[in-house]
């Protein structure tokens, strides 16, 4: 398990201070993660999938984004909306839910992707493909005390 | 690429940090080859979530995820040539292109081989010469040639390499006969199975890991013998003045001479220059091409005279014709 290199957590050593106390103060807490999918097949020739840790990840793989959300408060809270900016390195997956809000111009505009359009430097427009994706958003209703849930959407690595 | 080695440097305050990881998050938008984001691109991922509590608006961010992009070892080599050369025994240049389709910076050991399986002859590969010059035109004394273990410069992400392979075709090789050569080219990280792994020695520290082109590749060139030979053969007909054919002054002798090309090939710049014997004189208007007569002048057609003999300037003649050219002199008094 080569894990603790592949997580380059002392990159990101500024932004360790600043989300727990976030949290802290907050009912809502956010814990992301990510796994990479690896297929593998078996004597039989049948394909299984697997979730690993990214030790070794290359263009074309795929990897699973995943957040874990807890209100650790006391009250419900509503209008939970969750946003997720893709990583520029990654694609949305083109099995990704057809129903996932979706933003292809950087979070200006949201919709499923089917109904979202990309206009080209000349002016024409095309329909949006996963690999326009920049950001996915979630929302929920309200998030009860105690309650947890998990989001997570899957990208090809570019 | 390195990203942070590339922009840390200059930041020096204690804004660095954070600085980095902004401009990292844009940086990692740039690379984009064929094989994919670059080697060692930080893959960040951070969501952000909003939220009434009743007290108001909130906002949280998870913690970010950062995975680093390995290196995939891929290549292809192809061969340049548009099918087999046409060659003859001696020095012979075969084109080949060596593309790293991986997505780091690799520089690939290069071996040719000339014993292929088939080869009617095999050559001897002198040496592997790099396209120095990018002209795709092997320069000698221009074009690098490489020392051994023939290795390349190190190639970036989709970089491709013109190279030569230099070989000698025997003197035992015959017309019509074929050799193949083959030029392989090996990641110098490692080669194998795709999906094998050489922990460490990636881009930045990271993985290195073998793509589907198993890290190696092989092209082959061919080579096709036209060896073309030309034999000129003369006879002379003589008519003397008594309607004989004896050779006494006054007689009339018609060279022929027969310009004999054989051979898969052709030739080029062919000319058959013939000179008049002494003790006798050439009969202006005389001189044919394969049963057509030609003009004594030169530059109106492909034959000529002068003074001491004749030209004709046949071209380029394919393998497997004759043509005659005939010339009539007298026999002086």
């Amino acid at each position: 398990m080569k894990l603790s290199t592949k997580i380059v957590a002392a990159l990101l050593a500024f932004a360790m201070p600043a989300a727990p106390a976030f949290a802290q103060d907050g009912a809502m807490q956010l814990n992301g993660d990510v796994m990479a999918v690896k297929t593998t097949t078996d004597a039989s020739g049948a394909e299984a999938t697997e979730l690993v840790a990214p030790t070794v990840i290359v263009p074309g793989d795929r990897l699973i984004f995943g957040t874990d959300y807890t209100n650790s408060g006391s009250e419900a809270v509503t209008d939970f909306v969750v946003t997720n900016p893709l990583p520029s390195a990654v694609a949305l997956a083109p099995d990704a839910d057809p129903e996932l809000t979706v933003s292809v111009n950087g979070g200006n505009n949201w919709g499923v992707l089917g109904t979202l359009t990309v206009t080209a430097e000349d002016g024409s427009t095309r329909a949006a493909e996963h690999g326009d994706v920049t950001h996915v958003r979630w929302t929920l209703a309200s998030v009860a005390p105690g309650e947890t849930g998990r989001l997570e959407y899957p990208a090809i690595i570019r | 690429m390195n990203t942070q080695n590339l922009i840390k440097p200059t930041l020096a305050n204690s804004l660095a940090s954070a600085l980095a990881v902004s401009i990292l998050a844009m940086a990692a938008a740039a690379p984009a080859h064929a094989a994919g984001v670059d080697a060692g691109t930080l893959i960040e991922n951070t969501a952000t979530a909003t939220y009434d509590d009743g007290s108001g608006p909130q906002t949280v961010d998870s913690n970010t995820v950062v995975v680093r992009v390995d290196e995939l070892l891929d290549v292809t080599v192809t061969s340049l040539d548009g099918g087999p050369i046409g060659t003859a025994p001696g020095d012979e240049v075969l084109t080949f292109e060596v593309t790293n389709q991986g997505n780091g910076p690799e520089a690939f050991e290069l071996t040719a081989n000339p014993a292929v399986a088939g080869n009617d002859f095999d050559t001897t590969v002198n040496n592997i010469a790099v396209d120095t010059n990018g002209n795709g035109t092997y320069d000698p004394g221009v074009d690098q040639i490489l020392a051994s273990p023939e290795t390349t410069a190190v190639l970036a992400a989709d970089e491709t390499l013109t190279v030569f392979v230099l070989v000698t075709v025997p003197p035992s090789a015959t017309d019509t006969q074929t050799s193949d050569v083959e030029l392989i080219a090996e990641a110098v990280t490692g080669a194998g199975a795709p999906g094998d792994t050489f922990a460490g020695q990636g881009v930045d520290g990271g993985d290195a890991i073998v793509g589907t082109t198993g890290a190696d590749s092989t092209a082959t060139g061919s080579l096709l013998v036209g060896i073309t030979t030309v034999d000129l053969i003369k006879s002379a007909d003589v008519v003397d003045p008594f309607g004989g054919t004896s050779a006494v002054p006054g007689s009339v002798v018609t060279f022929t001479i027969s310009a004999e090309v054989t051979g898969s090939g052709s030739v080029d710049n062919l000319i058959v220059t013939d000179a008049f014997p002494a003790d006798t004189t050439y009969v202006a208007g005389t001189l044919t091409l394969a049963g057509n007569p030609l003009t004594d002048a030169s530059g109106d057609d492909a034959g000529e005279t002068d003074a001491t003999g004749i030209t004709v300037d046949l071209g380029t003649v394919a393998g497997g014709t004759t043509q005659a050219i005939t010339f009539d002199v007298t026999i002086d008094q």
